[in-house]
């Protein structure tokens, strides 16, 4: 009780300081240490809030199923997984598909190919587009965390789940782009529509490739967030945000093919900004999320 | 509304010489200009004047309202960038600023003041400079506040034009030195009025360098000695001086007064508020006393002492400085009639002209000189004079200067000149006389000392010519102070004559009395000159006046000047003096400049033809003659250096002497080729530098003429003070009045309030004597009171005793009362009780009776009872014993009874209470069963997902495995092929068996790992590979392998599988070398399989033909490319033969066939 009164005491002081990250912290160990974790609560909080660093591994994985929720198989199925990745890889370099000088993130998608039956014959074949999108994710994330078998699995649960969970989903957001840019700034649409530039935006980089490779990795992150955490909407809200942010320069531009260019290479300084506004104008537009038994 | 051909005609028609027309004119552009308020208008009238020069114009322009001032000042400012334009474009300015025009606030802002500094800067020109400097010490009092943007450019144009005094840079003319160095020294004394702590640091800064030092003790110093210290530099600082509070209160002329005060020059100084000059008049004034006594000019003398008293003491200083020069001129005053002393002051430098005409031509005729005059004034009077100086409205103060004054200028008018003679020395004694009686005697001995050095100098250096100058000069300056004077007292003869004049009021005033008789007789004889008057302003009567005035001169004989030039003599010397002080430069118009407009036509003319050479000669001459005498005689430094304007005084009054000698000389009228008469100098040259001499005095004068007017402003605003000064004393009189009144009252007041005092006394006494009377009545009836309350205390006391004996009796009988009411009660009870008893003996009675009767009764029922129920009693006691024990055990047969059930209840809910408990346990065991579930599912979801990972690297193995052997043994194949065709169709049968042991044994190993593939992958590979395999040896031998693999069962297997890598890799080993003996090197060649092999084989090829047609008529592919189909020996030899490199395609083609065959055989055979 008096502990309670304490915190809530500070998280004022912290509230208004800016200070998110504190209270949070501390409610995110109460909850990991349940034991069988509740994904539900951790989903909720990740949405509401922004996850501490230290703790973001272990709850990516526990949300996109890498993890069981019992803290006692943790081990050993971890054990598994990299026995799984230690293999996977084994079997690639006793083939020869992927040797010394293979670039990490290659060596993730042939084993996503492989353990997925999609293995080309030869490491020469043209990549899918698909693969692109793998590769890209890959790459954030790859900066993101640091074991190779955790971000192996992480790349592939996340990647399966933007291609299970979120598959009917994913072609909705252009158009909720629209109606929210609408609601934010109707002027900026349809500056973007007379110039025809809608339809031309970088929905692939935003949408399929969740802003990898768009927004720097520190950023992104909590982009990613909400997205493990069940909300692919957010996306769209960083994109709203990165339009608004934009809006002068792109009130410039005029042909949609500068505003697309322009946008597929946005400056990487403003994305904390810009992220933390959209995460603002996200539980504006959809509310803060409650936790839902 | 003003096109421009109207404008071009109406400009025309300005100067058209009708009046009238004139008029109507003016008034249309004024029209136009309230109308109107674009700078065109403007700018055309600006470029008309230009050309021009014509007067109406000006006059418009001078006068322009509010929204023009800037095109105005916009076009002057674009003429002044012009040098071509500069000077009549400063002139122009100069008129404008002069009128003090209702937007000079405005001028401080305008770019003009700017670029007109900028002018004074950079110009060269000395007619220009002057001009512009005169002009910018007109606006400086304007634009106070403004100087301190400019202040350092103020100075700096200070520093370079004091610097050309000296240094006289380029060509400049010593006359304009002159001129310019009054106009400096007019600007320092504005500077140094208006900021002195400024203007001293920049002076203290300037000068201190080295450069400038001579600049300093020949130009500045003399000038700082016309100045006392400025109590600013005491009392203020340089910030407090460029306060625009501090000249927020003050107007312009206000700070001209300023300035004024703070300058010991006489020309310059004002002395307003009265502080003394004692120093000057201990130094000029000495000049006069001497002359006082001896010349019966003493009348005029005084009268100016007397009116020094007056509030026009302005001018006054002017009267003391100057003694000397008035002096000389007594002979001069002496042709005057006395009776007219206003008219004797009136003065005009034609006058002097005409005074001093030359007694070396005395043939001059007055005629002649009379008709020039004449000439000029109806000439130049138009021109050279300001057109329209408009005549601000009189101040109606005016009216009431005559009240005010009357009572004391008339007096002094009245009086006698005796009387004022000791009114003067009366004023003024403390002032004058300590430094007057030294003075006088070293002054009057200065003259006798200097006398024979002048006099031996002078006309060695002048000649006649410079004497008469002198003399001239000293003639103006006395006329100018006797003209003065008349404007002075003009005024206090006449004071009810209504003032139209604008700068003198009182001049005007002063021609009625005395000279109107002669103007009117003057404007007879010269009815040309009268008739523009109306058009000038009053200044410019002046002029048609001083011709008439000079005829007083001109009828009286020239031997006069002889003798006024022996007179002057020793005054000059006094003069030359102050003349040679280190600057000998100039001296400014001051004194000609108060005379304003009237003076400057016949300066136009005289000038034009007498200052030039004259000048020149004469300031270098001096410049000698003072170098000479700094060196003999140290101890004149010590005496004042005279005044710049002094210097120009003189300058003028020389010119003007010259002119009338040249007169003389001339043989007029033609006056152009007198030129060459003059020193021979060429006329061109002269006339032009003559012309600018010309405008240079116009500009001094006009810029003395505003200085005047602000005097006069002054004036007018001092007259209304004093006016108000008086309104109070009357005021202060009516006051002390009302106080004596008030006084009397008092007194009045006083005696009723003693009588009122006496009757209250009386009243006081007769109220006491009652008073008195009432006490002792008083006292009597409070000793009545005493006695008549003793009495009734001891009524009351008795009173007292009677009640106590009344409630002692009745306690008593209270008491009996008691008694009696006890008994009483008592007695009642008695008797009560009494019958009582008597009732309780009569029931006893009865019931003693009751229990014989009883007693008898009951005895006889004991006999009854007695002898019947003995035996019932025994068996009722018996039963109901029993009944009671019935009932006693029933009893404890119920308690236990519900005990027993309360024991179940109790049991009951204690089990209830356990399953409870069971079933939560049970709910506990089933989540924690779920939960283990779920741990195990996530466990076993990893390692499914391992598994399954392991599936797919497994099938990549094979798949890879599978690839590689595809590629090996077509290269195997390939290599076959090329030995077959080297051994040629007659290999042994050995070798077919071999080769035949080898494929077998490799076919086997390939179809267990094929049958291992088959059960999970559908891939078609296998059989290709194993067709190929097949195709590799005979058509028979594939066959025989083939049947092996599916008939053979498990013991085989094992060593199978194990030799099939070992072969695989013993194949991959042999590729090198010819591939079949290593193959049928193999152990498995003797086997059983083997032999069977080899029968199946035999059998096969012969059956073979038949089946192949048969089955292979549906494979289009096989049929195309091998034609030769019969036998795979046939086609192998075939395809040996046909290339070294057939097709994979077919080849694999072929082996399908086979196998096709193979498993057809071999169920024929099993």
């Amino acid at each position: 009780m008096t502990e309670d009164s304490q915190r809530n005491f500070r998280s004022v002081y912290y509230e208004k300081m800016g200070f998110r990250g504190v209270e949070e912290k501390k409610s995110l160990e109460i909850l990991l240490k349940d034991d069988p974790l509740d994904i539900e609560k951790l989903c909720t909080f990740s949405q509401r809030f922004p996850l501490p660093s230290m703790y973001r591994a272990l709850v990516w994985k526990v949300l996109l199923g890498i993890l069981p929720p019992h803290h006692e198989s943790h081990a050993q199925v971890m054990m598994y997984h990299k026995d799984q990745y230690c293999d996977v890889l084994h079997a690639l370099k006793v083939i020869r598909f992927v040797g010394e000088a293979t670039p990490q993130v290659e060596v993730f998608l042939r084993m996503c190919q492989l353990e997925s039956g999609k293995l080309p014959r030869s490491p020469s074949f043209p990549l899918e587009p698909e693969d692109e999108v793998f590769l890209a994710i890959a790459k954030a994330s790859e900066e993101m965390v640091k074991d190779s078998v955790d971000c192996y699995w992480i790349i592939r649960c996340f990647v399966n789940q933007l291609n299970t969970k979120y598959r009917d989903a994913l072609p909705q957001l252009p158009k909720a782009l629209e109606q929210y840019l609408n609601l934010e700034d109707s002027r900026l649409l349809n500056h973007l529509k007379s110039c025809s530039a809608v339809s031309k935006l970088p929905y692939d980089l935003w949408f399929k490739r969740c802003f990898a490779g768009c927004l720097p990795e520190s950023s992104l992150q909590r982009v990613w967030d909400k997205v493990v955490s069940g909300s692919c909407k957010i996306l769209v809200f960083v994109a709203v945000e990165i339009l608004l942010t934009f809006k002068l320069k792109l009130m410039a531009l005029n042909s949609a093919e500068k505003i697309t260019k322009f946008l597929a290479n946005i400056p990487r300084d403003s994305s904390d900004a810009i992220v933390s506004k959209a995460i603002d104008l996200w539980h504006k537009h959809c509310g803060t999320p409650v936790h839902s038994a | 509304m003003a096109q421009p051909a109207n404008v071009g005609e109406l400009l025309s028609m300005l100067d058209s010489p009708t009046l009238g027309v004139r008029n109507d004119v003016t008034a249309v552009f004024k029209e136009n200009l309230n109308s109107d308020r674009g700078p065109m208008l403007v700018n055309t009238l600006v470029d008309y004047y230009l050309e021009t020069n014509s007067q109406p114009v000006l006059h418009i322009l001078t006068t322009l309202q509010e929204p023009h001032d800037k095109h105005l000042l916009d076009k002057i400012n674009e003429y002044v960038g012009k040098a071509a334009t500069r000077l009549s474009i400063l002139l122009l300015l100069g008129h404008v600023v002069r009128l003090q025009p209702s937007w000079k606030h405005k001028l401080s802002q305008a770019p003009l003041l700017p670029s007109l500094l900028k002018c004074l800067k950079m110009d060269t020109d000395v007619v220009i400079l002057t001009t512009g400097v005169l002009v910018l010490i007109t606006m400086l009092p304007m634009i106070p506040q403004s100087g301190k943007q400019h202040l350092l450019d103020f100075f700096d144009i200070f520093g370079r034009l004091s610097s050309w005094c000296l240094k006289k840079p380029g060509h400049v003319t010593e006359v304009y030195l002159v001129h310019l160095h009054a106009s400096v020294y007019a600007l320092f004394h504005r500077l140094y009025g208006m900021y002195p702590c400024n203007f001293v640091s920049f002076l203290r800064s300037h000068y201190s360098m080295k450069e400038n030092l001579e600049t300093f003790e020949e130009v500045v110093k003399p000038m700082m000695e016309h100045v006392r210290i400025h109590p600013e530099l005491v009392t203020g600082s340089k910030d407090h001086e460029l306060d625009p509070r501090r000249w927020k209160k003050l107007e312009t002329h206000d700070v001209v007064i300023e300035c004024a005060k703070i300058s010991l020059d006489p020309a310059e100084a004002s002395y307003e508020d009265g502080y003394s000059v004692s120093r000057q008049l201990s130094t000029r004034f000495p000049h006069r006393p001497p002359d006082v006594p001896t010349s019966p000019y003493v009348d005029t003398q005084n009268s100016y002492g007397n009116a020094t008293s007056t509030p026009y003491s302005a001018s006054r200083p002017t009267l003391f400085s100057t003694p000397g020069h008035l002096a000389h001129s007594l002979d001069f005053q002496l042709t005057r009639p006395l009776p007219e002393p206003p008219q004797a002051t009136l003065w005009s430098p034609s006058v002097v002209c005409g005074m001093t005409t030359p007694p070396t031509s005395p043939g001059n005729v007055p005629p002649d000189l009379s008709h020039p005059y004449s000439k000029v004034f109806g000439t130049t009077g138009g021109k050279g004079t300001p057109l329209g100086t408009p005549a601000t409205s009189p101040p109606p103060a005016s009216i009431c200067h005559p009240d005010d004054y009357m009572h004391i200028s008339l007096p002094q008018v009245a009086a006698t000149p005796p009387r004022k003679e000791e009114k003067a020395e009366s004023t003024r004694p403390c002032l004058h006389r300590q430094p007057h009686l030294p003075n006088d005697r070293g002054l009057e001995e200065l003259p006798s000392t200097k006398g024979p050095v002048t006099l031996s100098d002078l006309p060695g250096f002048l000649g006649d010519l410079a004497l008469e100058e002198d003399s001239v000069e000293k003639d103006k300056e006395e006329a100018a102070i006797s003209k003065e004077l008349s404007e002075i007292t003009a005024p206090e003869a006449e004071p009810g004559v209504p003032r139209g004049g604008f700068d003198s009021p009182f001049y005007r005033d002063g021609l009625p009395g005395s000279q109107r008789k002669t103007h009117s007789a003057a404007s007879g004889t010269h009815g040309s000159s009268a008739n523009p008057e109306p058009l000038h302003s009053s200044l410019e009567k002046f002029g048609p006046d001083t011709p008439k005035q000079a005829f007083t001169p001109i009828d009286l004989p020239c031997g006069r000047a002889d003798t006024s030039l022996a007179g002057d003599r020793d005054r000059q010397t006094s003069l030359e003096t102050n003349i040679l002080t280190p600057s000998p430069c100039k001296m400014p118009l001051r004194r000609e400049m108060d005379f304003g407009g009237g003076q400057p036509p016949p300066y136009d003319h005289l000038f034009e033809t007498a200052l030039p050479k004259t000048a020149c000669h004469f300031v270098s001459k001096k410049s000698e003659e003072l170098l000479k005498r700094v060196r003999g005689s140290p101890e004149e430094d010590s005496t004042p250096s005279a005044s710049p304007m002094e210097v120009l005084d003189r300058l003028l009054q020389q010119g003007a002497d010259a002119h009338s000698k040249e007169l003389s000389k001339l043989s007029l009228p033609s006056k152009s080729v007198d030129w060459t008469h003059f020193g021979g100098s060429p006329p061109s040259d002269e006339t032009r530098t003559l012309r600018d001499q010309l405008l240079l005095l116009h500009n001094q004068l006009l810029y003395e003429r505003f200085k005047r007017q602000q005097h006069a402003l002054r004036n007018r605003r001092l007259l209304r003070k004093v006016i108000r000064a008086a309104a109070l004393e009357e005021h202060n009189a009516a006051m002390k009045d009302q106080l004596k009144l008030q006084e009397k009252d008092i007194q009045m007041w006083k005696v009723s309030l003693q009588k009122e005092q006496a009757r209250y006394s009386q009243l006081q006494e007769q109220r006491d004597t009652v008073v008195a009377h009432l006490h002792s009545q008083i006292r009597q009836l409070q000793h009545d009171r005493e006695e008549f309350y003793n009495q009734s205390q001891e009524l009351q006391t008795k009173l007292e005793d009677c009640r106590n004996m009344i409630a002692e009796l009745r306690v008593e009988l209270k008491k009996a009362n008691n008694k009696v009411c006890h008994t009483e009660l008592l007695l009642s009870q008695v008797s009560q009780k009494l019958s009582n008893s008597e009732s309780v003996q009569q029931q006893m009675e009865f019931l003693n009776r009751q229990l014989l009767v009883l007693g008898e009764v009951n005895e006889l029922y004991l006999e009854q009872l007695q002898n019947k129920h003995s035996d019932t009693t025994k068996e009722v006691e018996m039963m109901k014993a029993a009944y009671r024990k019935e009932l006693e055990k029933n009893r404890s047969h119920v308690l236990q009874q519900n005990q027993r059930l309360d024991t179940s209840q109790k049991r009951i809910l204690e089990l209830e209470s356990h399953l409870a408990k069971k079933d939560h346990l049970l709910l506990e065991q089933k989540k924690y069963l779920e939960d283990v579930k779920a741990q195990a599912r996530g466990q076993l979801q990893a390692a499914e997902s391992r598994y399954e990972a392991q599936k797919r690297v497994t099938q990549v193995f094979e798949l890879e495995i599978l690839d590689l052997y595809s590629r090996l043994e077509k290269d195997g194949l390939l290599r076959k092929l090329q030995e077959e065709k080297a051994e040629a169709a007659e290999a042994a049968e050995e070798r077919l068996d071999c080769c035949n042991d080898g494929c077998s044994d490799s076919g086997e190993a390939h179809s267990e790992e094929g049958s291992g593939h088959s059960g999970e992958t559908k891939t078609p590979r296998p059989g290709g590979v194993r067709g190929s395999d097949g195709g590799r040896g005979a058509g028979g031998s594939g066959s025989s392998g083939g049947g092996s693999s599916s008939e053979l069962s498990t013991p085989e297997k094992p060593a199978s599988q194990r030799a099939g890598p070992f072969s695989r890799r013993e194949a991959t080993m042999a590729e090198p070398t010819p591939g079949i003996p290593t193959v049928g090197s193999l152990p498995s060649s003797k086997s059983f399989l083997g032999m069977k092999a080899r029968e199946l084989f035999r059998n096969k090829s012969e059956s073979q033909c038949d089946e192949d047609s048969t089955t292979l008529c549906g494979l289009s592919e096989s049929l195309k490319t091998e034609p030769g189909k019969d036998s795979g020996v046939e086609a192998k030899a075939s395809l040996s033969l046909d290339g070294p490199h057939p097709s994979p395609a077919g080849l694999d083609s072929v082996g399908q066939l086979r196998i096709m065959d193979y498993n057809e055989a071999h169920h024929e055979h099993s």
